[in-house]
């Protein structure tokens, strides 16, 4: 990975990192910075401590890293019970921390641009292995900075315990949110070329009956090509509704559905929004049920 | 081509015989866009869902040439008299 090499690199003065990792950040960010890579491959040789501690040999990653402490000079700062209460206490600043469960045990060691935010994201999803927090500030954030930070405190921990956090081994998703994915749009047929042996209908009926929520849009859900389908997407989206979806402006994979979905729910316009193999309605219905609050008890199990 | 608001209208209160109706062209000209507000006794015990059939089978004819109907509000005549006593009563105090 372009990262590791750009960071680690003991040639280049500081001044020419900053400039080329504020340059490379494009064309890094493949780097999750929780993602943990296996110990036998996780550090390279060069020991990070070692050239703090000796200024007489400036190194890339001196001043980047300076700006925080050791893990272990570090204070715990115990976390408040409350979510509300976590930005009184930590700072909103980027940077690393590490959380610590009941028994001091090091639990995940992650980088934030806003540390605060992260321990509450924390402490409401797993209040139970958040106990107390260090935190280390990094100054003039870059990625590049950040990612070293981190590389430092896990490398510290690593040599001191032997293990990995558990919140940082690879698998592990107690601590990172998942991006959403956005699930791909169905698609009714195998392709206008092939010869359907079922009606479309049948496929239409069969979709429809098969899936709780389904939406008929135009354009795919990641890239609406109508208002109206866009605040479908919208709306179901933002209640977190599972639901799938269908381009019906794919003339590929869809052909013909347009037409023949009219004839079947016999409602003339699109979007269409079914649940539980019926039409709900289009956008304006959708709409107003959200508004009065008549969709997520329809939508949800 | 496109269709005039007035043929909406026409269409919308022979068929539906509407008790309030208000047909906005949103097209910017083209005839190819609508949104509606229409009160009518027939949508007394319909779901939202049977209400929107109704205008959408009362303009057949016109839906060929619209691109886009909005219905903004289709209400029986008890609940548009319970929408709008609230906004009368706001615009006498």
């Amino acid at each position: 990975m372009a990262t590791n090499t750009i960071n680690l690199s003991p040639i280049h003065s500081t001044s020419s990192l900053r400039l080329l990792s504020s340059r490379s950040s494009q064309n890094a960010p493949t780097l999750s910075f929780y993602s943990h890579p296996r110990p036998s491959l996780t550090f390279p040789s060069i020991s990070l401590n070692k050239s703090n501690k000796n200024p007489s040999k400036p190194r890339a990653f001196t001043t980047i890293t300076s700006a925080h402490k050791n893990l272990t000079e570090t204070e715990l700062i115990a976390v408040p019970p409350l979510p509300d209460e976590v930005s009184g206490k930590f700072p909103s600043d980027a940077g690393v921390y590490a959380v610590y469960d009941n028994n001091e045990e090091l639990q995940f060691i992650g980088i934030s641009r806003d540390i605060a935010a992260s321990v509450t994201v924390h402490l409401k999803s797993v209040p139970e292995l958040c106990s107390a927090v260090k935190v280390g500030v990094v100054d003039e954030p870059d990625r590049a900075a950040l990612t070293q930070a981190w590389k430092s405190w896990m490398e510290e921990h690593i040599k001191a315990s032997g293990k990995i956090p558990p919140g940082n081994e690879t698998g592990n998703i107690t601590w990172v949110r998942q991006p959403p994915k956005k699930k791909p749009d169905l698609r009714l047929t195998p392709g206008r070329h092939v010869q359907l042996t079922v009606p479309l209908e049948e496929l239409i009926d069969k979709l429809v009956k098969e899936n709780k929520v389904v939406a008929f849009i135009k354009g795919s859900r990641s890239a609406p090509m109508c208002g109206f389908s866009q605040r479908v997407v919208g709306i179901l989206e933002g209640e977190g509704v599972d639901y799938e979806s269908i381009d019906v402006l794919d003339e590929e994979y869809n052909y013909g559905l347009r037409e023949t979905l009219k004839k079947y729910s016999n409602w003339p316009t699109f979007p269409q929004i079914f649940v539980n193999g019926e039409l709900v309605g289009g956008c304006d219905i959708l709409t107003s049920m959200y508004e009065k609050g008549e969709l997520a008890p329809l939508v949800k199990k | 081509m496109g269709v005039t608001k007035e043929q909406v209208e026409s269409s919308l209160k022979s068929k539906m015989n509407p008790s309030h109706l208000e047909v906005i062209d949103t097209s910017g000209g083209c005839g190819a866009s609508f949104a509606i507000e229409i009160v009518s006794e027939q949508f007394e015990g319909k779901r939202l869902l049977e209400r929107h059939r109704l205008v959408n089978g009362a303009l057949a004819e016109e839906m060929k040439e619209i691109h886009a109907l909005s219905i903004k509000k289709a209400l029986t005549p008890e609940q548009w008299k319970q929408q709008q006593e609230p906004e009368k009563s706001n615009t006498a105090a």
